[in-house]
């Protein structure tokens, strides 16, 4: 463990700290039309933490993840980021978030080298030798060394997802956004990034926010887990708290049984 | 109701891209590779299609006003008909078409891809404004390649008439005579007037078009329909554009 | 294509618009980038009427300078011109504005002036006159056609008739409608008479036809050689006469030996001989009556011509038949 205080964020690049950053929901809620998707969540996620949000697809974990990074605004209710509003476009000039896409969203048109460099290039935080330092490392941390020329279309899945996250880790974020970092991905990969994941953390102490729906990753790296379910929050606690679930809900989300004699979608066609 | 409420809300988000875009021009120098990049692809790479076309509606013209002049003995007004409407008319309004087809729709296949695929999300999270990175260089670049598109096309218009009048032997005027007619009516302000025209016409059609992408919804399928409608929308604007521009330039 | 070829092929592109510009601009502005090369001249004008600044300025139809400026100053309106250096005017120089075609602009004709006169200095006023403008040409234009009008109106009226009196062409109708019949008749004899010509019947068409004619003719001349072989035997008597007389018979005798009597016998045999020498020469009418045959071809021809005017009567009715009449016969 590098020495510094418990809460700051440590930058991977130098020796330089950040203040970690909380986040904070309140009665958020959202709707697309009349369709309801989020119905007044509310938690909070203290600073160098990783909250993983789990649910089922459909549930709104993506659409909160947006919000907490400012693309989605709320319809009622606020998100706090560091007790800055995030649907405040002013509010990504305070802290500095990464949020890593479920497809990785790299930038087609650009290799994976420039793909890294670019927030560093737009921000002119760095002298371009001091960018290719900054983005080798990256790669370095994520064992892409390689992979620098190589266009995102050239990549495989697996891959791609580490390139986002090295592309996220170039911001020195105060806090990381993982969108299903591990879905489509072989069970080594998936280990893998959670390693990852929890390596970051441990590191650099980022705060994260995971959204998954992949069991083995929230027990085994998550400090607290959520659990939304129909855009409500269900549950908040420790993962040794899902071994034993007591709500039958989340006892069937987490190990659900495959029963061949009376399958679920006939129970829910009926 | 809702197609009006549709309508003026592209509207209302096209105006507010420009605002947000001329709010970083200052960034524009540190962006000079990028606006480079646009510049080639606005105006080097349509050189060719806008040549070809301007030297054959020159020619068609020239071909047209022969046929139809020629009732009532006025065939040596073929220059002046050509030079006029090619700088006043056609150069303009020809290279601001071609754009709209060849680069509009490319602009919004790009931006409308980068929307679906999150990048344009991803740029917002890493605080690159999309109308900084992606919509001022493109508008900086056919600012500065229009004029230039639309010069040539309105002298390789003129050329091809007068090819066309020289060696049509039913036309059979001689490119002196051709000039001398040309020259004789087309001042050099008509021909600023249609730089001006198209300098408006490629402003409004990459903004539109940059405009239409970036606000694209949806899965891939909606980059095509997002295509279709920026070029429909960038024509519409020309005409209606043409219609406004002319009447306060003349 | 790396960074630096790009730049390179935008900067080129750019230059070239640049450079097309350029060109525009020279070839049609004539290079008025140069605004102060040449001098100045004003030229007041009642009015100006369609002249623009960027008209022409021509000296005897050569182009030598541009209206650089229209203004109004008092009363008048001012023109001023820009004159190529070089070119220098006659203080007596007119200026006018002309009119160079219906759909043509205007431009500033200036003529040669006089070589003695000074010439004009930068700045100076230039003389100048009023022309007519196409609106008052057209106006004239317009009172001509009036007149014109009314001309051809009254023309109309006179051949028409006006107020109920009937016009040249009524009357003509009604002449010929009248007198249709006549006229027929006229014809139909005319026609009667040539055919008569034809078939010899009457005097001048036996004259014409009739054998007989040339066999009287002939016997004309036959009585004429009798008359002379009676002249003959005349002067046969007249011998025996005058040898009675030569030997002094009777009272002839003595006549005859008077000289002078005799003398006049002599002239008047002579005169006698004269006249039958005349006609066997065919001078004088009755000679040439028999001795030309002309007459009688002249006879044939004038035969010959009525024969086609009938033809022609035929053909083409009475009217041109008048005209081919007339003119085969002159």
């Amino acid at each position: 463990m590098p020495a510094g205080s418990p809460s700051s964020t440590r930058s991977p690049f130098s020796d330089t700290e950040s203040p970690a950053v909380g986040v904070k929901l309140e009665n958020l809620c959202k709707s697309f039309g009349d369709f309801v998707v989020l119905k007044d969540v509310s938690f909070a996620v203290e600073p160098s933490e990783i909250f993983v949000l789990m649910g089922p697809s459909g549930s709104g974990k993506s659409v909160l993840l947006k919000h907490i990074v400012g693309l989605e605004t709320p319809t009622s209710g606020r998100v706090l980021v560091d007790n800055h509003d995030a649907a405040d476009p002013v509010t990504r000039e305070h802290v500095r978030m990464a949020l890593v896409f479920q497809a990785g969203a790299l930038f087609s048109s650009l290799s994976v080298y420039d793909n890294l460099a670019l927030y560093l290039r737009e921000h002119r935080v760095a002298s371009e030798s001091a960018i290719r330092e900054k983005v080798e490392r990256a790669l370095q941390i994520l064992s892409l060394d390689k992979t620098g020329e190589k266009f995102p279309s050239e990549l495989s899945g697996g891959m791609r997802k580490r390139v986002a996250i090295a592309r996220a880790l170039v911001m020195e974020p105060q806090l990381m956004l993982y969108d299903e970092p591990t879905s489509e991905l072989d069970p080594v990969m998936s280990a893998t990034i959670s390693e990852i994941i929890a390596t970051l953390k441990d590191e650099y102490r980022v705060t994260s926010i995971v959204v998954s729906h992949d069991r083995d990753l929230a027990l085994n790296i998550a400090d607290r887990v959520g659990i939304l379910m129909d855009g409500e929050l269900i549950h908040v606690g420790p993962p040794s708290e899902l071994h034993t679930p007591k709500d039958p809900r989340i006892a069937d989300f987490l190990n659900p049984k495959v029963d061949l004699k009376n399958p679920r979608f006939k129970k829910l066609a009926t | 109701m809702k197609q009006i409420n549709a309508v003026l809300e592209g509207f209302g988000s096209t105006v507010l891209l420009l605002v947000r875009a001329l709010s970083y021009v200052g960034t524009l120098p540190r962006q000079w590779h990028r606006f480079i990049e646009h510049c080639y692809l606005i105006g080097y790479t349509t050189l060719p299609i806008v040549a070809i076309l301007s030297f054959f509606i020159g020619s068609v013209l020239a071909l047209q006003a022969g046929y139809s002049m020629e009732n009532f003995g006025a065939k040596q007004f073929i220059g002046t008909l050509v030079g006029l409407s090619m700088a006043r008319e056609l150069g303009p309004v020809m290279v601001a078409i071609l754009l709209a087809g060849r680069v509009g729709s490319a602009i919004t296949a790009e931006l409308a891809s980068m929307k679906v695929y999150q990048e344009v999300d991803a740029l917002e999270t890493m605080n690159i404004p999309p109308a900084r990175m992606l919509v001022l260089p493109r508008l900086a670049a056919v600012l500065v390649m229009m004029p230039v598109l639309a010069i040539i096309g309105d002298l390789v218009g003129w050329y091809g008439g007068a090819l066309i009048s020289n060696y049509t032997h039913t036309i059979a005027i001689g490119p002196e005579a051709y000039f001398s007619a040309l020259r004789r009516f087309t001042k050099f302000t008509d021909v600023m007037n249609g730089l001006m025209k198209a300098e408006l016409f490629g402003f409004g059609i990459v903004l539109v078009c940059c405009s239409i992408g970036l606000n694209t919804r949806g899965g891939p399928r909606e980059i095509g329909a997002s295509v279709t409608r920026a070029v429909v929308t960038s024509l519409i604007l020309i005409l209606v554009l043409d219609y406004f521009v002319t009447k306060i330039l003349t | 294509m790396n960074n630096a070829q790009q730049t390179a092929r935008v900067g080129l592109f750019f230059l070239l618009g640049l450079a097309l510009i350029w060109v525009a601009f020279e070839t049609l502005s004539d290079g008025k980038v140069f605004k102060d090369r040449g001098y100045t001249l004003i030229a007041g004008f009642e009015s100006l009427k369609e002249l623009k600044v960027g008209d022409e300025v021509r000296m005897a139809g050569v182009r030598i300078g541009s209206v650089e400026q229209t203004r109004l100053a008092g009363r008048r309106a001012e023109a001023v011109l820009r004159i190529d250096p070089g070119v220098r005017i006659a203080s007596d120089a007119t200026g006018s504005i002309v009119m160079a075609g219906i759909i043509g602009t205007d431009y500033i004709g200036i003529d040669l002036g006089t070589t003695t006169a000074p010439m004009l200095e930068p700045g100076s006023e230039i003389h100048t006159i009023a022309s007519l403008d196409l609106n008052s040409v057209m106006a004239q234009i317009g009172k001509l056609g009036t007149k014109l009008d009314d001309a051809l109106g009254g023309l109309s009226d006179s051949l028409k008739g006006k107020d109920g009196k009937p016009g040249l062409f009524q009357k003509i109708d009604t002449l010929v409608g009248e007198n249709g019949e006549k006229i027929t008749a006229t014809v139909s004899n005319l026609q009667e008479v040539s055919a008569k010509l034809n078939r010899g019947e009457g005097t001048l068409g036996k004259l014409i036809n009739d054998p007989k004619l040339h066999d009287d003719l002939l016997a004309t001349v036959g009585d004429i050689k009798t008359a002379a072989g009676e002249a003959k035997t005349f002067m046969a008597n007249a011998q025996s006469i005058v040898d009675e007389v030569k030997s002094g018979k009777g009272a002839l005798g003595m006549l005859v030996y008077d000289e002078a009597t005799a003398n006049n016998v002599r002239v008047s045999v002579k005169n006698v001989r004269d006249v039958s020498d005349k006609i066997a020469r065919g001078e004088g009418t009755l000679g040439k009556l028999i001795n030309d045959d002309s007459l009688f071809t002249e006879a044939k021809g004038t035969l010959k011509k009525a024969d086609r005017a009938i033809d022609s009567l035929d053909d083409n009715g009475p009217i041109n038949a008048l005209g081919i009449v007339a003119k085969s016969l002159f």
